[in-house]
């Protein structure tokens, strides 16, 4: 018995080998002219809508690395992008579309400032307030947006309920629901505008190394960190393992022994963990308080694109969320330096996405130009 | 029949749910002290079937091309790329103040310039085998940015000036709604009652089989792919129609509604009278906000506009086994 199951994990582990590696640059190659081909048709959109593609693709350029504020604000945008990414890639690479990370991400932020504003005043003030209200507002929000997350997950594992439907009306219902709770209950009734009461003043994360307020080291560190912490567990533990194989090989996985349903809700719990986690890093370096969801930004729509780009891979991620950081980066600086609607930069998005989804568009295209191998 | 199958079939479905909508009306209007009559009116009807109407167009669309095996998850973005489409028009014929004749002028085109745009969604779906989920998430992606992008190109602002909405016939009604349900009867009769209804469902069901018969699959592929196009730019052509106005900020006037059409099909088990059936069920309980105004229930908007969208997952949750066709978003590539 304990052969048989030995060789049957033997064949799984070559065959996730395969399906996970074999092609690693052919991927990076199809992601390379997706995003190459969405530039263009991007700069080509720009010069039939009357502006100059030279000045704005100059503009990208500037408005993303051209300066160190612009730097600042790409790596701000790009921890984000790479957090959220991240969430997505986990449940992507398992075979479950979490396109519920938006919403994850929104209920996860907000659970950060209300645990926080409502902690505040039985801690002491200072550094070692500072550290335990952040701990538990991280905490607050990992726990909302894993919670956030496993919901579809059970509906999908004992209702049946499609998850990609289901999330997506989960991010209508925390946008929804959350933009209620701001502009109510949780108000802060001396504010203009919409919004949560603002974080104590101590509580926040140093900024050594940058003059921008809203980009702390310890943002890039925890963004680090979770980038090395998921790919450890995705490619090192038993559980990661089964996800994965589960993701790819379905009946085998559960031949192995694997309980499909508990996989799947332990997977979206996982993935919303992330989620979660990047909510928390947005409250607390970025907004510094909470306001309607419906304007903080579409960064876990974003991220199902910065992880398509990466192929799902946890370390991919890096420099898919640093390209779309940029960009979006950029669109900042193209808002304020230029005619050109913004909107524009989400559109290429799209197309980069669209792209990304046809690989045998650009093997066709490899062939026809004699750039591919002869295999291909 | 057992239970389960028996709690498969559309009519049961519908019924549970209507039911289950009924209640929550009585709860809340015992809960309220609100006499039903008050809440349920004649422009509480004509209000939902506006509502709907744009809905079960996309619906009947999608379940076309999911019933021949491509599931269509783009039809959001069709629909934004179909409302925009239908203003821009309307906005280049007649300016501010478009006529009638511009008015339906506008639908045709939307429809032309989402069909077009299905096209190249079509070839990529099935001649080059891309993901079709990814892909019909990107067709969303590609309407909330390149929609609101060229609305500023044109207007300089996200959302369009007031254009013109479409004036009503008889009894103060859309004339589009008995479009629409036209529409929805036409494709439930060529779906179940001719030759070419059974090639879509073989194509989504065996397609081997259909294609051992001598049919070409992918051309019913093509052929049902551009259909779910074309209504779901109808439906958002409708929508812009009814309000009169675009409105690219936010998710766009659109809001979601390509995904209850999703949902609104998947729950009518891919019968188009059952999905037009359930549009109209999401439209009414959408519109139970007006009706809570005018009664007096003093309930938040925002709160009441998220009851579909709680409807769509307990109703995905109940009957969660909807029986896709075997085949959905599987390539097909002959063998000869």
């Amino acid at each position: 018995m304990s052969g048989a199951s030995g060789r049957a994990r033997d064949a799984l582990d070559a065959a996730a080998d395969r399906v996970l590696e074999a092609s690693v640059l052919e991927r990076i190659g199809i992601a390379m002219a997706s995003t190459a081909l969405a530039l263009a048709i991007g700069l080509v959109i720009v010069a039939a809508a009357g502006h100059d593609p030279l000045r704005f693709a100059s503009h990208l350029v500037v408005g993303s690395v051209g300066s160190e504020r612009a730097i600042a604000r790409t790596l701000r945008y790009s921890t984000m992008f790479v957090l959220t990414g991240v969430a997505v890639a986990v449940a992507f690479r398992a075979g479950v579309f979490n396109i519920g990370v938006q919403g994850q991400f929104v209920v996860g932020g907000f659970a950060t400032v209300v645990t926080i504003v409502s902690l505040a005043p039985v801690l002491p003030d200072g550094g070692l307030g500072n550290v335990v209200l952040l701990l538990a507002g991280t905490l607050a929000a990992v726990v909302a947006g894993g919670l956030y997350a496993a919901l579809p997950g059970v509906l999908k594992a004992y209702g049946g309920a499609n998850e990609i439907i289901t999330t997506i009306m989960l991010n209508f219902i925390a946008i929804g629901f959350v933009g209620w709770l701001v502009a109510g209950r949780f108000g802060d009734p001396e504010a203009t505008a919409t919004r949560t009461e603002r974080l104590p003043d101590y509580v926040g994360l140093p900024s050594p190394l940058f003059d921008d307020p809203n980009l702390s080291i310890v943002g890039l560190l925890v963004m680090v960190g979770v980038v090395a912490g998921v790919a450890f567990v995705t490619a090192r533990t038993r559980f990661g393992y089964d996800m994965v194989t589960s993701g790819y090989q379905e009946s085998a996985a559960s031949y192995s022994g694997v309980d499909a349903g508990r996989m799947i809700v332990s997977t979206m719990t996982f993935s919303g963990v992330v989620a979660g986690l990047a909510g928390a890093v947005f409250a607390i370096m970025i907004q510094g308080y909470y306001t309607d969801p419906s304007g903080v930004g579409n960064y876990g729509f974003d991220a199902i694109a910065v992880s398509l780009l990466a192929a799902n891979h946890p370390v991919g991620v890096v420099p898919a969320g640093l390209l779309f950081g940029g960009l979006e980066s950029a669109g900042s600086h193209v808002q304020i330096n230029s005619d050109v609607p913004v909107q524009l930069i989400d559109g290429v998005v799209g197309l980069v996405v669209l792209f990304v989804a046809a690989p045998e568009l650009f093997r066709m295209l490899a062939r026809r130009t004699g750039l591919g191998g002869a295999d291909r | 029949m057992s239970v389960g199958e028996y709690a498969s079939r559309t009519e049961v479905r519908l019924g549970g749910l209507a039911l289950a909508v009924a209640v929550a009306f009585t709860v809340l209007a015992v809960e309220f002290d609100v006499p039903l009559d008050r809440l349920f009116t004649a422009g509480f009807l004509s209000r939902s079937l506006e509502m709907a109407t744009p809905i079960a167009l996309a619906a009947v669309g999608g379940l076309y091309a999911e019933k021949s095996g491509v599931f269509n998850i783009g039809l959001e973005g069709f629909m934004i790329f179909g409302a925009f489409s239908a203003a821009a028009t309307m906005y280049l014929l007649g300016g501010e103040t478009p006529t009638q004749g511009h008015v339906w002028i506008a639908m045709v085109a939307a429809v032309a310039v989402t069909t077009l745009l299905t096209a190249a969604f079509a070839v990529l779906v099935i001649r080059y085998e891309a993901d079709q989920i990814v892909a019909g998430l990107a067709v969303w992606f590609l309407g909330l940015g390149f929609a609101p992008f060229t609305a500023a190109v044109l207007w300089g602002s996200r959302s369009s000036p007031g254009l013109a909405s479409i004036d009503p016939i008889a009894f103060g009604q859309s004339p589009l709604i008995p479009l629409a349900g036209l529409v929805v009867a036409a494709a439930w009769v060529i779906l179940y009652r001719t030759r070419y209804g059974y090639w879509i469902q073989a194509a989504g069901e065996n397609p081997e089989a259909l294609d051992t018969a001598g049919v070409d699959v992918n051309r019913i592929r093509y052929a049902t792919v551009l259909f779910s196009g074309a209504m779901a730019g109808l439906g958002g052509a409708v929508l812009l129609a009814h309000a009169g106005n675009f409105v690219g900020t936010g998710d766009t006037m659109v809001d979601g509604r390509g995904w209850i059409a999703i949902v609104a099909y998947l729950f009518g088990n891919y019968n188009p009278i059952g999905a037009a059936v359930a549009a109209l069920l999401f439209g009414g309980l959408d519109m139970l906000n007006v009706q809570f105004q005018t009664v007096g229930i003093d309930v938040s908007a925002r709160l009441v506009n998220l009851l579909p969208y709680v409807a769509v997952i307990v109703v995905l949750t109940a009957w969660g086994k909807t029986r896709m066709p075997d085949a959905v978003g599987e390539p097909y590539e002959s063998e000869e």
